[in-house]
Order: C-alpha cells, then structure tokens, then sequence
C-alpha cells in the first residue's frame, strides 16, 4: 500500500485556562489505515480529536487534509471535508428515530420535501450491514445502548468520509458487538478510509491497529508501528513511570483482633434478600461479581439510599436504622456512586464546593464553614490526591474523569468516614489514575477506615481486598480470602456458583 | 424486533402515544357532551365549526409555540406581541387613518424582527428563553401601552369586509345546494388556522429545517455536533413564532373588531396549554401540528360544554383546563420514564 498521508497535523498547541492541553503535537493519518491514539486521561486526546473536528479551537498548528490546509470552524464544517466523528458518549437525539438519527442534516430530498421511504429504506439496508434487523422507524431511545452506539456509527460511515474518528466506540458494546464494529473497520479501511481509533482496551489496539501515536501531557511521545512496542512498553510509554512501582501495592494490614466495625446480618430490600457482610475496622473488602449481580444494590442498603425490609445492620456494635443517605452521613458511612457525572459530581459547582459538600452535611446546614475553611479543606485535598488543576475554583464538571472520581473520593475523605463505599471508583479512568485512587483506598484502610470496593475488574479487586465477597444472581455465593485467591478461581465461582 | 414496516407497526409507533391521548381524550369528552347535551344541538356542525371560530387565534399561535417548544424553548411574548399588533391596526386605521395593510405590514416587520432577537439573544448570549421573552414580553406591552391606554374601535371597509367574510357550509339536497341547518360558516380567522397547521405540519415534518428542530429538542449538543445549524434553527423558529403571534394578533383583531393595551393578557399560558395538551413535551423534542390541532380543539370544548349545560359559572372551565393539564402533564411523565428504560 502506498503510504500516502491523508492528514497531517503539525504543531497542534492548545491553551486551556491553566493547563497548556496541547504542546506542538504533531499527528499523522494514511490512507487506509487504523491509527490507535494512545494515552491517559487528560492527556490531550480529546482535545486533539476536538481540535480537528472544530469543536476546539486551536492557538496554533496546521491541520492539512489532502495536502490541503483546513480550519473547521464547527463540527459542520469538520463534516463537510470528510472528517466525520463518533463521539465517546453516544451523541444522537434519543427522540428521533434511528433513520433519522443516521440522516439528519442530510436527508435525501425529492419534489422539495424529505423523501422518508428513501431514508428508511437505506437506514435499513445500513444497520443491516451490521447485522442489525431492527424497525428503524423506531425513536433511538427505544433501543439498547449498544444498538445506539452502532447507530451513531453507521451514520459515520454513511457520510462517506475520508477521516473516521471512534472516540472510544466500544466501551458499550459486547464482545459480538466489538469484533462485529472491527470487521466493518477493517472493511472501510480497504477502502481506503483513515480511521483514527481512540480506547483504552490494549487488547483492542492489538487487534485492529495498524499503527499508535501515543501522548502524554499534552506532549506527544512519539508514533509507533504495532508490531514495534509490547503492551508492557507501550503503558510505560503512557504513564510515564514504570509500572511496576504503580502495582507495587500493599494490601490493607488488619491485625487479627481488630474490631469488626460494620456488620450486616442477612439485609434484604425485596430486590436483594439474605445478605449478610462483616467489615473490620481498617479493612478492605471487594465485591466481585457480573453487572446485575447486586453489588450496588448492596452497598445501596447499607447506605440508606434503599430502605432495608428484613435483617439488620450494626456499625461498630450498635444497631443502625438507615432510611435515607442522611442518616448514614451522619453515622459516617461514606458512598461513592457508580454513575460519577449522574449521582456523585455537580459540574457546575466548583471543586471547592464539591469537595466541603458531605461535610457540610454532617455538620448541619446551620452551621456554615467559612470561606476560608472550606478553601483550606479544598485545597489541602487537591494537594494530597494530586488533583490536576489551577485551583479548587475550577468548575467540577470541567475536570477530567480521573480527577472528577479523585474529588469525589476528597469529599467523603474530608469527612472522615468510618466505612467507604466505593462502586466502580476506577471506570473510565486511564491506568495511571487507577493505580493512584488503589492506592488512596489503601491509605485511607491504614488510617483505620473500612473500605468496599466494588469492581468489574478481578485484577484489581484481587490485588487491592483482604477478602472479597463474589456476588451472582443478586445473592453472595462465596466469600474468598484476596491474598490467596487468583482470577481463575473467582471466574469459576461467578460461572458456576460456590463449590 | 422485526424490520417490517406493516401499517400496524407504523401506527404502534412510541412516537404518537401523546397524539394519540389527545385525541382520544377530545373523542371521550365530545362523546359525553353528544350524550348529554345531544338534545340541545351539541352534536351539530355549527357547534363543531363554533370550536374554530372562537380560537382560532389561540391556535394560530400555537403554531409557532409548539415550534418553539419542540427545540426545548419557550415564548412569554406571544400574547403581548398579538395584543400590539391589534394595536398597530386600530390605531393606523382609526387615528392615523392608514391602511390596515400598511398596518399589518408594519406589524410583521415588528413581530419578525423581535422574535428573530429574542432567538439571537436566546442563543447567541446564551441567556434563558423564559428571561429573554419575557423582556420581550414587556417591552411589547409596554410600547402597546404607549401607543394607547384605551380600547380602540377599528372601522376600515377592508377590516370590515375581511372580518365579515365567510363560506358557508352547504349540503347537496334535490339537486342543489342549501346551506344546512343550523347555519354554520368559516370565516378568515378559521382558514388561516387551518392553513397555518398545515404549513406548520410540512415544516416539521418535510423540510430539513423542521427536522432540525426536532434534533435540537433531542439534544442541542448532540445536535450540534452532528453539524447541524443549531443557532440559525434556533433563531428562525422564533422568528416564526414573531410571525404566528402577529398573524394570532390580526386574527383576534377580527375577532373582537378592536385593539386595546390590556388584550389578551395571559394569552401566552393558554397558547402553551394548547400545545402541552396536544402533546407537546415541554422538555422539548416532542410535538406534531396535529397533537396541537386537536390540543386547541380540547381546550375550547371545555367552554362549550358549561355554555351548554348553561348553570354552571365559566371559571368551572378554568378548572377543568388545569385538570386536563395536569392528567396530561402526568402522562407525559409516564411516557417519558417508560419509553427511556425500554431495552
């Protein structure tokens, strides 16, 4: 295959208030090939992809399509020359049907008005390319995600681009769905399509790329050959440090008479029944099972946010009644939420804020912390969890997923939680601020805080818990010991059920 | 999950539940009054065309407001906007002795321009829609209130003429036409709705721009993102709502054969109540011209039916209006927690 470039990206720089996202990247794309774009959150990806499809505006740098300059002033524009983008989160009208989800700004005309049968018709024939016979007359709202994000995908690929973007396509779909996507991919890419390819699955990078382009910073660190670097190198690469001082984590010490601080004997919600989880003081227990297995719904319970029917719950020996989250801030039992954008931050409040907000809770809203107070409070945590950003007045929602969940974890830390219920802390955040969150929960054991941490990575789970108790159809079936347990072992038990 | 598109599965669509609530809800209601006031002509033609006439100016700008609620916006001046623009024609025909042409003309130009800023506003200085209509809405009164703080008779021969117009319904009987019995007519205001409706349904049904609307309400990022042009869009809708609250206001203005300061005053919530109550989602991305059609026809029944029963006092019809906005308010709700979780 000729190398020619489609796209060349010369000198990208881009200033954000603060934080310089973009330093001189230089980023090319040839005909016909899968360019993985590699690096950890805030690392200048999005912000590089946003740039070329005019959502950003860059401070200086060229982008040449075709050897020719372009400046998308809009996602318009970007469209028009043939870059054509699937975003992260699927961005479509959930109250249009999928037909007109993948037509919309172009619909085929006839006698001056939109000839819908047309639309339908190739809508149809498109999602079939995907192996999808759906009624596409349908509103998008009234499909799965999955289904969704191939709707935005074939839209995409409908615009008839040269330069194809998938910000990280995958992260919703099934293994079916994956390689179903990788062998339309592979298809384009015959035909001569540039695709640049965003995830933070390596295996996935393997899979289909033919070269990466790794950044860091906002720096680029170079451009690769798949076959070049080994997944161990290429982390290297994007973290920046050598990983084996990141997994080089402790478990929890939880001596042997330690006392047992919270304590549920078989709670059930109607939804969940007959769960009962013991945690000591300083430790830390994992809850591993599928999605749907009940995890949150346990940890719901012991947080008040679902009343509990039957059983009851001690915390440090005393019975506790949890009717509502409240009751379990003021007892000092702490919950990090799975969905972070959803339940956990408020963008539009500042760190500050969001940090001083469980806090103020605890202390009543009578009694008002002073500026002063809750600026210390912040900016002591965003220096101790190294939160990135210029100071604790930057807007939550602006923050990067990393540092959004390391607020989150700021908040509860600052209010001094004798338990911690962490769901899901470490989803779509890159493995640098993975291993630094692991290692925050694993101070805040040191400190004497009990900690739940729920999973859908075994890996993690197993290197962080003391115990971990394995959750399947919406019952606890085993509880296994974390130092002496593998992957193996507890995939057999979510498989099959206890031994 | 199968791709056929039989007439059924069309009909089944999630899409029309809302329309087919407001329908169904005016079938049930004008069903009971047929049962109960059938007697008393309830059920006649001139009852139903009577329907028309008495709001064809609430329809007609529900037009333009069912447009604006569908991208997720909202327009407080309409009524004000409608109450100036019979102002501008009863005092250029009566005071300054102009055509009311000229009149009307001017008040398009006033009505476009401001709805056409409220949008550039609305978008482009990303203030509120429900702030920057209001502003809109008081500067409107404001200058209506300048003009004249009495009620102005509006006598031109054109007006007259225009306001006096109509077809009367007619029968085919012993091989010729008679008009039927009772006598039942439609005149401007009725036509204008109904060619109004069906210029609203080929907006946002056949052309891009309607479409867009559609997207915006969905999403405005998403929208935008999928380079649609989300400011022009947005700025046009309330340019043509300026329009349809001009066009509601001349309506009126031949309607009641005046113009006055404190007209219609309020005009804008019952415009609104027309739209929800015809199914249109007030978060926006929800909303057919027909929904609003029958929602205009739901809302004007009410009055009709306590003028039937004749003792009860009109204010029964305020309540009844909250009520049937509340039920739809709330089903609205269902649909909308319902249609997001299915799979």
């Amino acid at each position: 295959m000729p190398e020619k470039n489609i796209l060349e990206m010369k000198d990208i720089t881009m200033q954000f208030p603060g934080v310089k996202a973009l330093d001189g990247v230089n980023f090319s794309l040839r005909e016909g090939e899968i360019h993985s774009l590699l690096g950890e959150n805030g690392a200048g990806k999005s912000t590089l992809i946003k740039c070329l499809t005019g959502v950003n505006h860059m401070d200086s740098g060229k982008i040449f399509l075709d050897g020719k300059e372009i400046a998308p002033a809009n996602p318009g524009e970007a469209i028009e020359c043939g870059i054509s983008t699937v975003f992260q989160e699927v961005n479509l009208c959930p109250n249009l049907s999928v037909a007109e989800n993948i037509f919309v700004g172009r619909q085929p005309m006839k006698h001056g008005q939109i000839d819908w049968r047309e639309i339908n018709k190739r809508a149809s024939e498109l999602m079939s390319r995907f192996h999808l016979d759906i009624d596409v007359t349908r509103p998008l709202s009234y499909y799965s995600t999955a289904i969704q994000q191939m709707t935005s995908i074939a839209r995409a690929v409908d615009i008839k681009a040269k330069i194809l973007i998938l910000d990280e396509p995958t992260s919703s779909l099934d293994e079916n769905e994956v390689q179903l996507l990788f062998n339309v991919m592979r298809e384009l890419k015959a035909g001569g399509m540039g695709i640049i390819f965003i995830t933070h699955f390596l295996d996935q990078i393997y899979a289909v790329s033919d070269r990466m382009t790794i950044l860091r910073n906002g720096h680029l660190i170079g451009t690769y050959n798949i076959d070049e670097l080994t997944k161990f190198e290429l982390v290297t690469k994007m973290v920046g440090k050598d990983m084996d001082v990141i997994f080089n984590l402790k478990r929890a010490d939880v001596a042997p008479d330690s006392n047992i601080m919270l304590n549920a004997e078989h709670i059930g919600d109607g939804r969940i029944n007959d769960i009962s989880v013991t945690l000591k003081k300083g430790e830390l227990i994992g809850f591993a099972g599928l999605l749907g297995s009940g995890r949150t719904e346990t940890a719901e319970m012991l947080f008040g946010a679902s009343k509990i029917a039957t059983g009851e719950i001690f915390l440090d020996g005393e019975k506790i009644n949890l009717n509502r989250p409240f009751d379990a801030i003021k007892v000092r039992i702490a919950f990090c939420p799975e969905d972070r954008k959803r339940d956990g931050i408020i963008g539009d409040l500042s760190i500050r804020e969001n940090i001083m907000l469980a806090v103020q809770s605890r202390k009543g809203f009578m009694k008002p912390m002073t500026r002063q107070e809750q600026t210390d409070l912040a900016n002591k945590y965003i220096k101790l969890l190294g939160i990135a950003t210029p100071d604790c007045e930057k807007k939550a929602g602006e923050l990067s997923g990393g540092n959004q969940q390391k607020v989150i974890l700021a908040r509860w830390m600052a209010a001094q939680p004798k338990v911690l219920i962490l769901d899901e802390p470490t989803r779509g955040i890159d493995i640098g601020a993975k291993a630094e969150i692991q290692r925050l929960m694993l101070e805040m054991c040191g400190e004497g805080v009990s900690v739940i941490f729920i999973s859908s990575e075994l890996d993690e789970i197993i290197r962080c818990s003391n115990r971990i108790v394995i959750m399947r159809d919406r019952a606890k079936v085993a509880e296994v010991d974390g130092s002496s347990c593998t992957q193996q072992d507890i995939l057999k038990i979510i498989a099959e059920g206890a031994a | 999950m199968k791709n056929k598109q039989t007439l059924f599965n069309k009909l089944t669509n999630p899409k029309y539940i809302m329309v087919y609530a407001t329908i169904g809800i005016f079938l049930i209601i004008y069903a009971f009054g047929a049962f109960v006031y059938g007697d008393k002509g309830f059920t006649t033609v001139r009852t139903f065309v009577n329907l028309f006439i008495d709001n064809a100016y609430f329809g007609i700008s529900a037009v333009g407001m069912t447009m604006v609620l569908i991208t997720g916006g909202i327009d407080l001046s309409v009524g004000a906007v409608a109450s100036l623009t019979g102002m501008f024609i009863a005092y250029g025909t009566s005071v300054l002795g102009l055509h009311p042409l000229t009149c009307i003309f001017a008040a398009l130009v006033m009505g476009v321009s401001l709805g056409l800023l409220m949008g550039w506003v609305i978008h482009y200085l990303n203030v509120p829609a429900f702030i920057t209509t209001l502003t809109g809405m008081f500067f409107a009164r404001g200058v209506c209130s300048l003009i004249s703080r009495e009620s102005i008779d509006i006598h031109h021969p054109f007006f007259d003429a225009l306001a006096s117009w109509k077809i009367y319904l007619m029968r085919y009987a012993d091989g010729h036409w008679v008009r039927i019995k009772p006598i039942a007519f439609i005149n401007f205001n009725v036509l204008l709705f109904l060619v109004m409706i069906a210029i609203g349904t080929f907006i946002l049904q056949k052309t891009r721009f309607g479409r867009n609307i559609y997207a915006i309400g969905g999403n405005e990022q998403s929208a935008s993102l999928m380079g649609l042009p989300v400011g022009r869009t947005k700025v046009l809708v309330y340019g043509f709502n300026g329009l349809c609250s001009v066009l509601a206001g001349i309506s009126y203005a031949l309607y009641v054969k005046s113009g006055w300061n404190l007209s219609l005053q309020g005009g804008e919530l019952e415009v609104i109540t027309c739209a929800v109550i015809g199914g249109t989602l007030l978060t926006g991305g929800v909303g057919y011209m027909i929904g609003t059609l029958f929602g205009v026809l739901l809302k004007s029944i009410i009055p009709a039916l306590i003028t039937f029963n004749g003792n009860l006092l009109s204010w029964w019809g305020k309540i009844a209006t909250g009520l049937l906005l509340l039920l739809f308010i709330c089903i609205q709700r269902f649909v909308v927690t319902t249609s997001g979780k299915r799979k």
